[in-house]
């Protein structure tokens, strides 16, 4: 077995050597800010929750928008920040183009129906530079469900905001062309991904013969 | 010439799909041209859209798999292990070392035969008859035996399980797929001097569809589309997942970001995904294929995780929010031809109608992926 740290090399004659240049150059970096940031008080916070590693993604974002009232834990596999629905354009716009965050690409957008908590949009952001990500989430009334276009910010919510439109019936505020993308045009009174909208019969029998305890669920076949 | 300048056209529509060969599915796209030039280009989506996001929330973790191959049916292998990470982050199983080699051969190998249908299917779009096509086929057809051998299944595999593996593979596969690999390797070469130095090939794909390192970044696009432009981002590398950090390949990046560079990026990407599968192989331990400890039935905490792996095509994530219970609460599907498709009106505006179907080729989309 090869041992994990010296396979980690950087990618050779692939081509492009500025590139791996650049890697060490960052991973240089990364590791002599990281011991810069560490005094964090820990704050008293429900373990569902946990602060989100000091000197990262959350704290960044912090220094970068002072006046922005943000709520970061560290989630399961990423930080999570959650904004206000008025904040998102002021967030974004910073998100992306502060040196420091350097958000440039966005991997996904989504709505999420959490029925008497109203609906979520998650925006996952990522550096390919820096390497760091961030998700953030704005909570939005299931009766007044608007939030403002990103679609300006990154070109590639264009078609993640027509899709989460068709399904939650979320509206993105100055969208360039906010009209149905993945569901007929004229299905517009009802919205797919809403945990209110019922599956057909046959679907919801499919759930119901799932194994029951103890009887199936077998590791095999 | 001067007088044909004075003339006022007209701009006409044209309809392009969803019945249509060069369209690689279900796709349809309206072209607004002007006498050969596309001025503008709506894509029409949705025709293969079946709610496999709505319906794994009716499933329990381990029925749910079965969506991740009906999304992308050309890299099913891909699929299910992001899936399954992302079940695994979620309950904190740990994947055994063999289970882990097994996935890494199989989905590398999985990459190789879909990039073998690209460059077979890419050569009839550039109007290279069918050499490339059966080229290709038959390489890809090698590959698809070892899944036939492996799964019992030609496509909708179902093998991966949250935790391992269904069953433990063949015991001639070690054997089996030392024999493919030459052959896959010498397909590639045939393939190479079919089409790399052609003079359709050139004439037809190099300096279209152009796009830009930063605009490739700004749309989203991943995969060999965003290395085709110069962004050597891939996921293997720079956000290591499974065990890909133990193998030595190289990112293969473009310099031109055009339609010719996205051929040859994946023509070095069949390259270096036998390179993965050689060492692997060499590498590949005994042991058991699922952890000992497993629950009959997976119950997931309440949190929320985002798994993703490099496909063929790009990103593949699962963005996966769990309230308890057994089933997903939500569940997104990051899906790379969908992200990739959306840039489609960026990089075909300006070109000629007949390249349309270069561009569209080259982002090699898989409709059901698109429209999950």
């Amino acid at each position: 077995m090869v041992p994990d740290d010296e396979t980690q090399g950087e990618p050779e004659g692939a081509g492009d050597a500025s590139a791996s240049a650049k890697r060490a150059a960052e991973a240089k970096l990364e590791a002599e800010a990281k011991p810069e940031n560490d005094a964090k008080p820990p704050e008293d916070e429900d373990p569902a929750r946990p602060a989100p590693p000091p000197g990262g993604i959350a704290d960044l974002l912090a220094e970068a928008l002072p006046d922005v009232e943000m709520t970061a834990y560290q989630g399961m596999t990423d930080v999570i920040v959650e904004i206000a629905r008025d904040d998102v354009s002021q967030v974004m716009k910073v998100a992306k183009e502060d040196p420091r965050l350097d958000l440039s690409f966005l991997r996904y957008l989504c709505g999420v129906d959490h029925q008497d908590e109203g609906l979520e949009v998650v925006y996952h952001l990522l550096s390919l530079e820096k390497k760091h990500e961030v998700v953030i989430k704005t909570r939005l009334g299931t009766d007044d469900a608007k939030v403002a276009s990103v679609a300006a910010i990154w070109r590639a919510a264009d078609w993640h905001e027509r899709e989460t439109r068709d399904m939650f019936g979320i509206t993105f505020d100055g969208h360039p062309h906010l009209v149905p993308l993945l569901l007929p045009e004229d299905m517009t009174d009802h919205y797919p991904l809403r945990k209110d909208n019922p599956l057909a019969e046959i679907e919801e029998w499919q759930g119901d013969q799932l194994p029951e305890e103890g009887a199936g669920g077998s590791m095999t076949r | 010439m001067v007088q044909e300048q004075q003339i006022d056209t007209v701009d006409i529509n044209v309809n392009m799909g969803p019945q249509h060969p060069s369209t690689h599915g279900v796709f349809r796209m309206v072209l607004t041209i002007d006498g050969e030039r596309v001025i503008d280009v709506e894509p029409h989506i949705g025709y293969m859209h079946r709610g496999a996001e709505k319906l794994s929330e009716t499933m329990d973790y381990r029925a749910a798999i079965g969506y991740q191959d009906r999304t992308d049916y050309l890299t099913q292998f891909m699929n299910e292990q992001a899936y399954c990470m992302a079940v695994e982050k979620l309950l904190e199983l740990e994947v055994p070392e063999r289970a882990e080699y097994i996935r890494v051969i199989l989905c590398e190998l999985n990459r190789i035969s879909s990039h073998f249908m690209f460059l077979g299917a890419f050569g009839i779009d550039l109007g290279h008859f069918g050499t490339s096509f059966t080229y290709g086929f038959r390489e890809r057809e090698h590959i698809q035996d070892i899944f036939e051998e492996t799964t019992g299944e030609r496509m909708m595999y179902g093998y991966f399980r949250p935790g391992g593996l269904v069953w433990d593979v063949p015991d001639n596969f070690v054997q089996r797929v030392r024999e493919v690999l030459p052959k896959s390797l010498q397909g590639l070469r045939d393939i190479d001097m079919l089409m790399t130095e052609n003079e359709i090939v050139a004439a037809r794909s190099r300096g279209i569809g152009i796009m830009s390192a930063e605009d490739a970044i700004n749309w989203g696009l991943s995969g060999p589309m965003l290395r085709a432009a110069g962004v050597p981002w891939d996921l293997r590398k720079d956000k290591p997942y499974s065990i890909y950090d133990r193998f030595e390949y190289d990112v293969p990046v473009g310099r031109h970001g055009d339609v010719f560079d996205r051929y040859l990026v994946r023509i070095e990407e069949v390259r270096q995904s036998i390179r993965i599968v050689e060492q692997a192989l060499d590498q590949l331990p005994d042991g058991p294929i699922m952890p000992e400890k497993m629950p009959r039935r997976l119950r997931g905490p309440e949190g929320e995780v985002y798994a993703a792996v490099e496909g063929a095509r790009g990103e593949y994530g699962i963005y996966l929010v769990s309230k308890g219970g057994d089933k997903p609460y939500r569940l997104k599907m990051r899906s790379p031809s969908f992200c990739n498709l959306s840039a489609l009106r960026e990089m075909t505006v300006g070109n000629y109608v007949a390249d349309a179907v270069a561009i569209l080729g080259s982002i090699d989309i898989v409709l059901c992926c698109v429209d999950r």
